[in-house]
C-alpha cells in the first residue's frame, strides 16, 4: 500500500474538477470532507482525535488495534474509524457510551500483560497508552493473573525493544516493509505469544531509516539507545528546525533540556519528508552541544597572540582596516551549512568591499539513499543543508567530495580573505598568512585561523533563526533552540553590521529583515517573506510561478 | 528415508492410514489395483499438491531442494500466481527433508522465493506444523480438545508420556518420541485421535498405547 | 462394510460413498454416474448453474449458513481479472469431522463440485485449501486429482467443452484461523493467516487481489447432486429456510458417534436416541453443544426440544454452526470442558486484534484458576464481562466464539462453577469427576 499523497493542494491546477464531497455528522457536528475520507480523518478536521494505535497516515491500515471503533448509526457492530469511509448522512458517535465502553474494554485488555513500568520507561509522558488509559480507562484493573514476559532485545542500529510494553500495533513492521521496503521486522508466533522480532541475530544493522520506528511506536516498546534514560518527556522543549545533515531539508524538532539538544525528531511535512527522517540526520546533533566554542571576538596582536575584545572594538578595528584595503580583491570561503541570511550578508560584504570570489566546500556522498516507500525523500548526495542557497547566491563549489582541498588560491591570497563557517580542517596554521586582512567567522577555532587578524564568534543554526534552501529550492525556516555561548551572534547580524557601516545602508535587526533584504537583492529568493514561509517552508516565486517542487516528484 | 511395505501400516509411520476398521492400506487409497511408490515426484504439475511427509528418518543436515526435491520445488512454483504463495508448501518440503525448520532453512527458502528472512520467520512461527526445533523420530500429537477430552484423552496423553518415558514437549532420551498435546484433529467421532508423524491413530484408548509405542520402537530397530 | 455406524433415518446424499473403498476410484465414481453433473453444467450457462443452486436453497455448510447461490452471484459477470474458487477444507472446529470423511471417501465428488462451482463463477483455478494435518486425506485427494487430470475431467478443454479449469490441492500448516475465509486467503498467498477487514469483500478483492469465492467442502460436495437432480429435488428435505440434508458430526458420550446425513430440522433428541443409539452406559444427558465449540451450550432440557436446523437451534438458544453435535453425559466436568475450549481459542487466536489476543488468553487463565480451585465468585462476573468485551469488536469472529461456551455454561451450570470455588472446596462439595480421569 502506498503512502498517503501530500494533502496540500497543488498550486497550479485551476481547471481540476471540484472533488466530490460527503457530508456527515460526527458527535452532533456536521462535517463535510472529500469522498473516500475515513471517519478517523474526518473527525480530525473538527478537532476530534479518535484514539488509535495501529493507524498511521503514512502506513497501510490493518484495523487491528480495535481502539478506534466508533458507533455508526445503522451498523450492527462498532466500525473501525481508520478504514471505514464516510458516507452521506452518516451519523457517527465517537464519544457515546458504546464507543467509550468499547475503548475502556480494549484498554483494559492492553493492560492485562503490560508491565506498567512507567516510572522507568522513556516513553512516559508522551505515551499513548498512558494518555488513553488516563483519559478513558478503568479506574482499577481486574487482572490478577501472572503477566507474560518477553524481556528486552537489542534490535541493532539505535533501536532497543522492550517486548512487554508492546501493544502489537505493527506500525514498525509495516514501516520496514512498506516504507523502508527492507522487511527486517516481523511478528513472530501468534496469538498472545506474538512478539515483534527480526530474523534472529540479523537485527536492523545496515538499514538507513529504522530510527523512524521509534518515533511511530505509540508506547515505550521501541526506544532509542542514544536517548535511553537521558531525559523525561515533560522536561523537553520542542523547537521546530530543519535537519542540517544533507540537502533534503527534513523538517525536524530539536528536543532540548538545560540548553542541550537531547534528540532530534522528524516533524510532519508532506512536501518534504512526510513523517520520516534518516538515521544519519537523526544522529547528527552532538555537534550542536559541543563546548569548545569561540565565546568572544579575537583580535591578533602585534606579537602574534590573540586578545579577546568587545564586539565594538573588534568590528571597529576591522572596519578601519577594511576601509584601508577597500578595492583589494576579496576571496571568501563559506560553508554550505550557513543559512541563506548568513550567506546573503557575506555576499553583500564582499560586494561592499569591492567584490571578489566566493567559494564553498561541501561533502558529497557517492550515492543517494532513497526512502523506497516515500521516494521524494532521500539522504541526498550533498551532505550540507544549504548547498542550493549558496549556488543561488553565485558561490562556486571547490574541493573534493570529502570537502577538502581547493583552497590553494585563497590560502596564498594577498588581498582580503574572509572565511565563514568552514572549519578548514585540512589546512595548517599558515593558511591566510600572506593575506592583507584575514577574517575568520566561525564557531570553533581551528589551527588554520591562527593567522586571522580578526576572529568573530557566531552561532550555529541551532542557536539562531534563519532559513535553508533545500535541494529542490524550497526555503524553510528554523528557530533557535539553544542559547548561544558567550558573545557569539548570528553571522547575518555581525556581517550585516559591517555592510551597513561600509555602505551606509540600514542594518538588519532581525532574521526576517535579513531575509527580506536577501529577497529584494536576489531574484531566486524573491516573493517570499518569513510569515509566508510559516513552519513548513515554500518555494520562491519567480515571475509569478512557483519553482517546480522536487518534493512532489514534479 | 524409511522403506514402505504394503499392507503393514506400522512399518511406515510416514504413511497416514488408520487403525481398526478405518485402516486404509495404500492400495485402498488409490484403488485395489494400485502398486507403486509414494509419489515423491509431487503429482500432476498443475494439480495435485506436493505433499510433504513427516518422516521418521530425518536428516537435519541434508542439502535442500536438490535432485527430486528440486523438481518438486519447481512444480510447486507452477501452481501459484506468485512466488510468495509457494512459501507454505516449500517450508513443508524443507521440513520433510530435515525434520524441522531452522534459521538456516528459513534463510534458504527466503532466498529461493525472493522474500526477506524475517518475513519467512514470521510465517513459519505462525503455523504449528513447522517444527522450529528438532523433534523425535516420532512426533506423537494427542488431541485433547473437547470431544476427545470428554472420552478420556488426558489419560491417553498421560499413558503416552509414561510409555515413551518423556515429559510433555520433550524428546525421549533414545530420540524416538516427542509427545505433545494437539488441538482438534477433526476425528472427533473416533476419540481419542492421536497423530504420529503423518499418520492418524483413531479410537486410541490407554490400553492401546503400549502396543503402539512398542511397534514404533521396533520400526526404529 | 458398513461405515462405522449407519442409520435408516439418514438421507444419504453427499455421504453416499462413506465406507466403500471403491468409491474413491475414478472408474467406480464414473460408473456410478460421477462427473455427469459436470457435463450437465457445461451444457448450461454459468448463470443458469447459479440459478439452480439458488433454487435449491443450499446454505453454506461451513458454519455461517450463507446461501451459496447468492454468494456465487456476487462474482463479476464479465471477468476482467482471473477469478478464483477456494474450497475451504481446513476443517478444525472442535467437534467437526465431516470434511475429512467427505474427502477421503469420495474425493471425486468434491472435485466435481469444485469444477461446477468454478464454472459457475467463471474461475479458471480452484484451490482446495486442505488442512495440513490431513496427510492421508491430502494423499487421497492428490491421487484422485491426478486420475481426473489423466482422464480429462480437470485441466485444459475439459471433456472437449472448451472450458479450462485447474484444481490445486494446497496444504495448510496448522492454524485454525485459516478456516476463516479471509485468513484462508492470507495463508494461501503465503502469509501469516491473518483475517482481513471487510470490505473489500472477497468477491471484489479476494485471493491474490482477484475476485474470489470461498466455499466449504460439504457445500461443494452437495453441488453435483443439486445440478444433476435440480433445486426442487434438494428441497424434498429440510425446511423452507433450511432445505436439504446436512452431515451431523456426533461426538462425545453417545453409543454410536459418527457422521450422519440427515434432513435439516431433524430433532436433536431423536438424533441422540434413535440415530446414535442413546447415551453411553445408559447415562443421563447433561448438556449438548449443537454446532461445534463456538456456539452456546444447551442443557438437557433445551436439547430435548431442539430442532436441528439454522432457525431451530437459534430458537433453542444456540446455533447450528457446522452441525457438530457434542454430547455430554452427567459425568461431564463442565468447567473443565469449557476451560479446554477456551484454551483452544487462546492457542488459535491469530493475535491481530487486541480483544482477542489478550482476552482469549486472559479468559483461559481465569478458567484455569477456577478449575484448579482458586477462583472466586467475582471471577464469574469478570468472565461474563470480558468475554462480552470480545464480541463484535474484532476483525473476524474467533473472538466472538469465546463468549458462547463461557457465558452459556456460567448461566446454565453456575452451580458447578461455584462448587469449584475456594470457599466451597473446604466444605467438601462433591465435584463431578468425568470417567477415565484419575
Amino acid at each position: 500500500m502506498s503512502t498517503t499523497p501530500p494533502t496540500s493542494a497543488p498550486t497550479a491546477a485551476p481547471s481540476a474538477p471540484a472533488p466530490a464531497t460527503v457530508t456527515l455528522t460526527i458527535d452532533g457536528q456536521t462535517v463535510t470532507v472529500p469522498k473516500g475520507t475515513t471517519i478517523l480523518e474526518a473527525a480530525k478536521t473538527i478537532g476530534t482525535k479518535v484514539p488509535h494505535y495501529c493507524y498511521h497516515p503514512g502506513l497501510s491500515s490493518p484495523a487491528m488495534c480495535r481502539l478506534c471503533l466508533v458507533e455508526v448509526e445503522g451498523a450492527p457492530k462498532p466500525q473501525p474509524g481508520c478504514v471505514t469511509t464516510v458516507a452521506d448522512n452518516q451519523v457517527v458517535r465517537t464519544v457515546s457510551d458504546k464507543a467509550l465502553g468499547n475503548r475502556q474494554g480494549v484498554l483494559e485488555f492492553y493492560l492485562v500483560n503490560h508491565p506498567l513500568d512507567c516510572p522507568i520507561c522513556d516513553m512516559s509522558g508522551e505515551c499513548d497508552l498512558q494518555n488513553y488509559v488516563h483519559a478513558e480507562g478503568r479506574e482499577h484493573g481486574r487482572g490478577v493473573e501472572p503477566k507474560r514476559v518477553f524481556g528486552r532485545d537489542d534490535f541493532g542500529g539505535d533501536v532497543l525493544f522492550y517486548g512487554d510494553r508492546c501493544v502489537m500495533c505493527t506500525r514498525c513492521v509495516r514501516f520496514m516493509s512498506e516504507v523502508e521496503k527492507d522487511e527486517r521486522l516481523t511478528v513472530v508466533e501468534r496469538g498472545n505469544r506474538s512478539v515483534i522480532d527480526t530474523f534472529f541475530d540479523e537485527g536492523l544493522d545496515g538499514t538507513h531509516w529504522s530510527g523512524n520506528i521509534v518515533d511511530i511506536c505509540p508506547v515505550g516498546a521501541l526506544v532509542s539507545k542514544a536517548f535511553l534514560h537521558k531525559a523525561r518527556a515533560w522536561d523537553l522543549e520542542h523547537t521546530p528546525s530543519v535537519c542540517a545533515s544533507c540537502s533534503q531539508g527534513c523538517n525536524v524538532e530539536l528536543h532540548t533540556r538545560d540548553n542541550v539538544v537531547q534528540r532530534v525528531k522528524p516533524r510532519e511535512n508532506l512536501d518534504v519528508n512526510g513523517w520520516w527522517m534518516c538515521d544519519y540526520g537523526r544522529a547528527d546533533y552532538e555537534w550542536m552541544n559541543e563546548g569548545d566554542r569561540i565565546e568572544a571576538p579575537l583580535v591578533r596582536q602585534a606579537d602574534g597572540s590573540s586578545k579577546a575584545v568587545a564586539w565594538k572594538e573588534a568590528l571597529g578595528g576591522l572596519l578601519a582596516r577594511a576601509k584601508e584595503l577597500q578595492g583589494r580583491p576579496v576571496k571568501a570561503v563559506v560553508s554550505a551549512r550557513a543559512s541563506n541570511e548568513d550567506l546573503g550578508a557575506l555576499a553583500e560584504l564582499v560586494g561592499a568591499l569591492g567584490g571578489g570570489e566566493i567559494v564553498y566546500r561541501s561533502p558529497r556522498s557517492a550515492e543517494e539513499i532513497v526512502l523506497q516507500g516515500f521516494p521524494t525523500l532521500a539522504r541526498r548526495k550533498d551532505l550540507a543543508p544549504n548547498v542550493k542557497g549558496a549556488e543561488l547566491l553565485g558561490m562556486h563549489r571547490v574541493g573534493a567530495d570529502d570537502a577538502t582541498g581547493g583552497l590553494d588560491k585563497v590560502r596564498a591570497h594577498d588581498g582580503i580573505v574572509v572565511v565563514l563557517g568552514d572549519a578548514l580542517a585540512d589546512q595548517d596554521e599558515r593558511f591566510g598568512a600572506s593575506a592583507a586582512l584575514y577574517v575568520y567567522v566561525g564557531t570553533q577555532l581551528p589551527v588554520a585561523a591562527r593567522a586571522a587578524h580578526v576572529v568573530l564568534p557566531v552561532t550555529t543554526h541551532a542557536e539562531q533563526e534563519g532559513t535553508f534552501t533545500n535541494h529542490a529550492g524550497r526555503v524553510q525556516r528554523f528557530w533557535p533552540a539553544l542559547t548561544a555561548p558567550g558573545m557569539a551572534r548570528p553571522a547575518w547580524l555581525v556581517l550585516g553590521a559591517l555592510v551597513g557601516e561600509l555602505s551606509g545602508e540600514a542594518v538588519p535587526r532581525t532574521a526576517a529583515d535579513a531575509y527580506a533584504a536577501l529577497a529584494e537583492a536576489v531574484p531566486a529568493f524573491g516573493g517570499l517573506a518569513y510569515p509566508k514561509l510559516g513552519a513548513r517552508g515554500a518555494l520562491p516565486m519567480i515571475s509569478g510561478a512557483a519553482v517546480s517542487s522536487g518534493a512532489k516528484g514534479a | 528415508m524409511s522403506g514402505r511395505s504394503k499392507g503393514a501400516p506400522f512399518k511406515n509411520p510416514g504413511w497416514a492410514g488408520n487403525t481398526g476398521e478405518f485402516d486404509l492400506s495404500e492400495a485402498q487409497v488409490r484403488g485395489d489395483d494400485f502398486v507403486g511408490e509414494r509419489p515423491k515426484h509431487g503429482g500432476h504439475a498443475s494439480g495435485a499438491g506436493t505433499l510433504p511427509y513427516m518422516l521418521a528418518d530425518k536428516e537435519p543436515e541434508a542439502r535442500l531442494f536438490e535432485g527430486e526435491y528440486q523438481q518438486r520445488f519447481e512444480k510447486i512454483l507452477t501452481r501459484y500466481p506468485t512466488k510468495r504463495a509457494a512459501l507454505l508448501p516449500t517450508l513443508g518440503l524443507a521440513q520433510e527433508i530435515r525434520g524441522h525448520v531452522n534459521p538456516e532453512t528459513m534463510d534458504r527458502v527466503a532466498e529461493l522465493l525472493e522474500l526477506s528472512p524475517a518475513y519467512v520467520r514470521g510465517v513459519t512461527t505462525f503455523y504449528t506444523m513447522y517444527n522450529k526445533a528438532p523433534v523425535g523420530r516420532y512426533l506423537v500429537q494427542v488431541c485433547t480438545n473437547i470431544s476427545c477430552n470428554l472420552c478420556g484423552a488426558d489419560e491417553v496423553l498421560a499413558t503416552f508420556l509414561r510409555y515413551t518415558d518423556t515429559e510433555l514437549g520433550e524428546t525421549s532420551e533414545d530420540g524416538n518420541f516427542t509427545v505433545i498435546e494437539a488441538e482438534c484433529l477433526a476425528a472427533c467421532g473416533f476419540p481419542t485421535c492421536v497423530q504420529i508423524n503423518s499418520r492418524y491413530y483413531e479410537n486410541v484408548t490407554p490400553a492401546d498405547v503400549q502396543k503402539i509405542v512398542e511397534q514404533l520402537k521396533k520400526v526404529g530397530d | 462394510m458398513a461405515y462405522p455406524y449407519v442409520s435408516d433415518k439418514e438421507a444419504r446424499v453427499v455421504s453416499q460413498g462413506f465406507g466403500d473403498p471403491k468409491q474413491r476410484r475414478i472408474d467406480t465414481y464414473v460408473e456410478r454416474g460421477g462427473y455427469g453433473a459436470l457435463k450437465k453444467a457445461f451444457g448450461l450457462s454459468p448463470d443458469a448453474v447459479v440459478d439452480v443452486v439458488k433454487a435449491s436453497g443450499l446454505r453454506g455448510r461451513g458454519g455461517a449458513g450463507f446461501p451459496t447461490g447468492v454468494k456465487w452471484s456476487f462474482m463479476p459477470k464479465q471477468p476482467t481479472k482471473p477469478h478464483y474458487l477456494l474450497c475451504n477444507a481446513d476443517e478444525s472446529e472442535p467437534g467437526t469431522f465431516k470434511d475429512r470423511e467427505l474427502m477421503r471417501w469420495n474425493p471425486h465428488q468434491l472435485i466435481e463440485g469444485c469444477l461446477i462451482g468454478a464454472y459457475a463463477i467463471r474461475a479458471k483455478h480452484v484451490y482446495i485449501y486442505c488442512r495440513g494435518e490431513f496427510f492421508e486425506t491430502n494423499q487421497v485427494l492428490a491421487r484422485a486429482l491426478e486420475d481426473a487430470y489423466a482422464k480429462g475431467y480437470v485441466g485444459k478443454n475439459i471433456l472437449g467443452s472448451g472450458n479450462d479449469i485447474d484444481v490445486t490441492v494446497h496444504q495448510g500448516a496448522g492454524a485454525y484461523i485459516c478456516g476463516e475465509e479471509t485468513g484462508l486467503m492470507s495463508s494461501l498467498e503465503g502469509r501469516r493467516g491473518l483475517p482481513r477487514v471487510k470490505p473489500p469483500f472477497p468477491a471484489a478483492y479476494g485471493a491474490f487481489g482477484m475476485p474470489t469465492t470461498i466455499n466449504n467442502v460439504e457445500t461443494l460436495c452437495a453441488v453435483p447432486h443439486i445440478v444433476a437432480n435440480g433445486g426442487d429435488w434438494y428441497r424434498q428435505w429440510g425446511s423452507e429456510k433450511s432445505p436439504g440434508t446436512k452431515l451431523f458430526c456426533v461426538s462425545g458420550h453417545v453409543n454410536k458417534p459418527g457422521n450422519y446425513e440427515l434432513p435439516l430440522g431433524f430433532p436433536l433428541a431423536s438424533l441422540i436416541e434413535d440415530v446414535c443409539g442413546g447415551m453411553r452406559d445408559g447415562n443421563s444427558l447433561k448438556a449438548v453443544i449443537p454446532g461445534g465449540s463456538s456456539v452456546p451450550i444447551l442443557n438437557a432440557e433445551e436439547a430435548m426440544s431442539c430442532k436441528l436446523d439454522y432457525e431451530g437451534c437459534v430458537t433453542a438458544g444456540s446455533m447450528l454452526g457446522c452441525a457438530s453435535v457434542i454430547v455430554m453425559d452427567h459425568t461431564t466436568d463442565i468447567v473443565k470442558a469449557v476451560r479446554r475450549m477456551v484454551d483452544f481459542y487462546a492457542h488459535e487466536s491469530c493475535g491481530q486484534c487486541t480483544p482477542c489476543r489478550e482476552g482469549s488468553s486472559w479468559t483461559a487463565q481465569i478458567m484455569r484458576r477456577i478449575e484448579d480451585g482458586d477462583g472466586t465468585e467475582a471471577d464469574l462476573d469478570t468472565l461474563m464481562q470480558i468475554t462480552q468485551q470480545m464480541v463484535g469488536t474484532t476483525i473476524c469472529v474467533l473472538s466472538d466464539s469465546v463468549a458462547p461456551p463461557v457465558q452459556s455454561s456460567i448461566k446454565k451450570f453456575r452451580g458447578e462453577y461455584l462448587a469449584r470455588m475456594k470457599a466451597a472446596r473446604s466444605t467438601e462439595v462433591p465435584v463431578a469427576v468425568p470417567a477415565g480421569v484419575a
